[in-house]
């Protein structure tokens, strides 16, 4: 029969599984109603005291209902263990609803185990939390990408609207221009001239982190010179880069000045972020940046916790779609990235080192020292299983947060990855790159050599 | 009362499950507009001294209270500048409050090496019985005396004083009025019952999980889940629910990471991180099914300075999704259903707590209503951004609900202004130590506290709503 099939599954959960059983946590493992939920689990637990009156079986119900205190009517809602019901029924004035909570084999001490149950099957069942909901609201439906991004654009164009009440002059230095259609005037030509026509069509990436202008320009000079003869690939590149869910996509990346996470990618599509102290946010360095644009991306960053692993595994993505430019297509759909920088990458593979060089010295040279945490690209040792079954080491750059005491190792580290031996062909472009990066890391050391003139320049 | 009438179904539950489960939908918002544009900054420049807000604050309430002057003490009275005072001469003279205080933390005195003072303790009030008042209107200041009370008063106020100058230039006064409750528009409320919730100080990421659990119930409750069908469909006809700031606990705010040794630190997170992802988690939960207005509050990632900007929405990417999620100044002001709500996360009530003998957040509120104005200590004792052209803390229109987020306990009082505005004032309590949250009826402009509990090992009196 129908109906006994919830009374066995609430069995098996109760006495084999020895879960906690909630009725959120029934409603949506049954895929019922909430209420029926609840009805079932007083179903099972009177059937089960008919049958058998030594069962072991433990219950807590919610009760709510009003309570004067104090003069003033207060309304209360609370679970109580069973053996409670009646004290905490008496106390109410009027009882609103009372019904099962939740159903465990073992007396529990205290409701933390319940608010864990609910957590874990509301945390795995996110999306759609109040579908099994007694209220449904008909204006709460998510919002798709592009109306998410049109709406962006507008708080973006609101913000500006009080900038009139407010702001005497513009002081392009103090403030942040904050919409979007304002970007391309103010700003320094070259990369952001790129970049400005990029950015109106990239308009999710609003709003990030406030950037000192003064490091962004210097950054933005380095790359412009070293990269312009590169032009509209090296601006694909970033633009669409702008677009991945990686807080810093590998190859550009900045440390942090001061407090504030610099996202050069993405901020420099976007050089104008709204003046916003909100994203002032010392602590916010580990958190990525959202764009929100597909579920996929969401249920992809709820997936991947740890800030580095994500940033690994798409590089991991990045360093195969170099090797393996003809299994593009197939790859598409695994890797969160978006497919257009990928396509720009393969016939690009020179540049992209070429680029990294350059942000590497500007790296270092722009940091402003202090004891401040800076995310920083550590060569690290990476193992893992290749499609065909072999283990495979290979070092790596990967982002992480570091002081500039580090930053010396960095270099020491650049010529060792040159010893690395590796007989497949298919590594040769990273050897490349490496060989590259040796060959310029040296050429910045040899930069850095103080010369005789150092002596006669300083007074 | 919120689910009275669900007493009938109470125990519709206790039963074998019923074929067919009923499902309410959620009243749909009538009405809502957002008035808190004044409170946006847009470009933000900090060149500007202080004393340009002082300056557009008394230009713009001194009209009001002479006004409020004449209506009090008769259309004849002298009305002078500080300037053009006469010794003995009884006048009214309209001017912004500087209390000086012997206790008041001054940041040069504490750098100060001659003075080589070690930094204050911090105390939860700083009145001391030394304190003076002055007044100070465009050009002058001159020492009061009198019949004012000098230790519930603030710097920052304006208000009008009628007394005489004395011989050795100090100001005896003898009556003083405040602006009182500007006009109020009328209200159109709601012909059924609708409800409102505010909550404020839900303290994610403080460690203690006992908050929790109260922070799910409240969740269940607005969302539908928890409760019989009665109460269920009383819980659809919550409208809208407005977080009043503090989302996040102090802990968070815990800057030790600055002074450790990186090695230490290396690998840590800030506590705020994770408190923001489980922020973001009740937020959608909510949001899918009610209309939320988030507030920031003194703990919440944003600006400091009040008028606190609204958190940014690249922290809300699940809760994001939803326009149901709006991300709102504090202070704020909507009018929901034709009801005129206002209020901040608390911090000016606070603040004045602080400098004031007034010991009871009702009562600041309140005072801060006849003031007319919503935070008179900014920018002395608290942030604030410096406005040079309007102060947009003034009040200008009399709000129906006045309230404030993260008392310490739950208050609400009806109050009827001098020309017949009524205002609904409500101390929000702190979420996290009291587990309760305000329910407010927009058809009748009441209020109740609904309370959350669990269970713990230690029985009995700990599931007891104690409030006082």
């Amino acid at each position: 029969m129908e109906d006994e099939l919830y009374l066995e599954n609430i069995d098996e959960f109760v006495t084999d599984q020895n879960r906690i059983v909630t009725y959120k946590w029934l409603s949506f493992t049954l895929g019922v109603h909430v209420n029926q939920a609840k009805q079932m689990l007083y179903d099972y637990v009177e059937r089960k005291r008919k049958e058998n009156s030594g069962a072991q079986l433990h219950v807590t119900y919610l009760v709510a209902g009003n309570l004067i205190q104090n003069g003033h009517i207060c309304h209360k809602v609370a679970v109580v263990r069973e053996d409670k019901l009646e004290a905490m029924k008496s106390k109410l004035a009027t009882i609103a609803s009372v019904h099962v909570y939740s159903i465990q084999k073992a007396m529990l001490k205290d409701s933390g185990p319940l608010y864990n149950t609910d957590y874990d099957i509301v945390k795995t069942n996110l999306q759609n939390c109040s579908k099994f909901s007694a209220i449904q609201c008909a204006a709460a439906v998510p919002r798709t990408s592009a109306e998410v991004s049109q709406v962006q654009t507008s708080a973006q164009a609101d913000s500006q609207t009080p900038n009139d009440t407010h702001a005497v002059n513009v002081p392009t230095i103090n403030g942040h221009v904050s919409s979007t259609a304002k970007q391309p005037s103010p700003q320094p030509k070259g990369i952001m001239g790129m970049f400005a026509t990029k950015s109106a069509s990239k308009s999710q990436d609003t709003n990030k982190e406030t950037k000192p202008e003064s490091k962004e320009t210097t950054i933005a000079t380095t790359v412009s010179s070293k990269v312009s003869p590169k032009g509209s690939a090296m601006s694909n590149f970033f633009g669409k880069a702008a677009m991945n869910k990686l807080k810093v996509s590998s190859e550009c990346e900045q440390p942090k000045e001061e407090k504030t996470v610099a996202k050069p990618s993405v901020s420099v599509t976007e050089p104008k972020s709204p003046p916003s102290a909100a994203v002032e946010k010392p602590g916010k360095k580990m958190e990525p940046v959202k764009i929100q644009q597909k579920d996929k991306r969401r249920a992809k960053r709820m997936a991947t916790s740890d800030n580095e692993e994500k940033e690994d595994e798409n590089l991991k993505k990045k360093r195969r779609r170099i090797k393996r430019p003809q299994s593009d297509s197939s790859e598409d759909e695994d890797v969160s990235v978006s497919p257009t920088p990928q396509e720009a990458k393969p016939p690009l593979p020179s540049p992209e080192p070429a680029l990294k060089i350059e942000l590497e010295p500007a790296t270092t040279e722009a940091s402003t020292g202090g004891k401040k945490r800076k995310r920083k690209r550590v060569l690290k040792s990476k193992t893992f299983v290749d499609s065909e079954g072999c283990m495979v080491t290979e070092k790596v750059y990967e982002s992480e947060s570091c002081t500039d005491s580090e930053e010396e190792f960095i270099k020491s580290k650049l010529p060792a990855a040159h010893n690395q031996s590796t007989a497949a062909v298919r590594k040769e472009p990273k050897e490349d790159r490496k060989g590259l990066k040796k060959g310029t890391a040296t050429a910045s050391k040899a930069n850095k050599q103080v010369s005789i003139m150092g002596f006669f320049q300083k007074k | 009362m919120f689910s009275e009438q669900a007493a009938r179904t109470a125990q519709g539950l206790l039963a074998p499950p019923s074929a067919e489960a009923s499902t309410f939908a959620r009243v749909p918002i009538s009405t809502y507009t957002n008035c808190s544009q004044h409170f946006r900054l847009g470009e933000r420049s900090f060149n500007r001294q202080y004393a340009h807000i002082y300056a557009t604050r008394l230009i713009q309430m001194r009209p009001l209270l002479l006004e409020r002057a004449r209506q009090k003490w008769g259309s004849g009275i002298a009305v002078r500048k500080l300037c053009e005072l006469q010794t003995a001469e009884k006048c009214c003279i309209v001017g912004t409050l500087f209390k000086s205080m012997q206790l008041q933390p001054s940041i040069l005195r504490e750098i100060s090496e001659e003075h080589n003072l070690l930094p204050q303790p911090s105390r939860t009030k700083y009145i001391h019985q030394s304190d003076e008042l002055i007044l100070e209107d465009e050009l002058q200041r001159i020492k009061l005396e009198g019949a004012v009370d000098i230790q519930k008063l603030v710097t920052g106020t304006i208000l009008a004083l009628y007394g005489s100058e004395r011989e050795d230039g100090r100001f005896v006064v003898e009556d003083h009025c405040f602006a009182d409750l500007p006009r109020q528009l009328p209200r159109r409320g709601p012909s059924t019952d609708r409800f409102v919730l505010l909550v404020s100080g839900l303290g994610l990421g403080g460690g203690s999980g006992e908050s929790f659990l109260g922070m799910q119930l409240l969740v269940d409750v607005v969302t539908g889940q928890l409760g019989a069908e009665g109460e269920q469909s009383c819980a659809a006809q919550i409208s809208r629910v407005i977080l009043a700031g503090n989302l996040l606990s102090q802990n968070t705010q815990n800057k030790d990471t600055i002074n450790k040794a990186k090695y230490l630190t290396k690998k840590t997170q800030a506590a705020s991180v994770e408190a923001v992802k489980m922020l973001d988690e009740i937020l959608l939960q909510l949001s899918a099914s009610v209309p939320v207005d988030v507030m920031p509050g003194e703990f919440d990632p944003t600006n400091y300075t009040l008028p606190q900007q609204p958190l940014h929405h690249c922290m809300f990417p699940l809760a994001g999704a939803y326009s149901t999620l709006q991300l709102v100044t504090n202070p704020y002001q909507a009018d929901i259903d034709g009801v005129r709500f206002l209020g901040t996360s608390g911090q000016n009530v606070n603040d004045i707590f602080k400098y004031s003998s007034m010991e009871d957040y009702l009562e600041i509120l309140e005072w801060t209503l006849h003031v007319g104005h919503l935070s008179p200590t900014a920018p002395d004792t608290l942030g604030c951004y410096p406005f040079y052209k309007t102060d947009p803390f003034i009040f200008t229109d009399c709000p129906h609900v006045y309230f404030c987020g993260n008392a310490p306990r739950f208050q609400s009082k009806e109050l009827t202004g001098v020309d017949g505005q009524q205002v609904l004032l409500v101390t929000i309590p702190d979420f996290s130590a009291t587990q309760t949250a305000c329910l407010i009826n927009l058809r009748n402009l009441t209020c109740q506290p609904i309370s959350f509990s669990g269970f713990s090992a230690d029985e009995d009196e700990g599931e007891m709503e104690i409030s006082h």
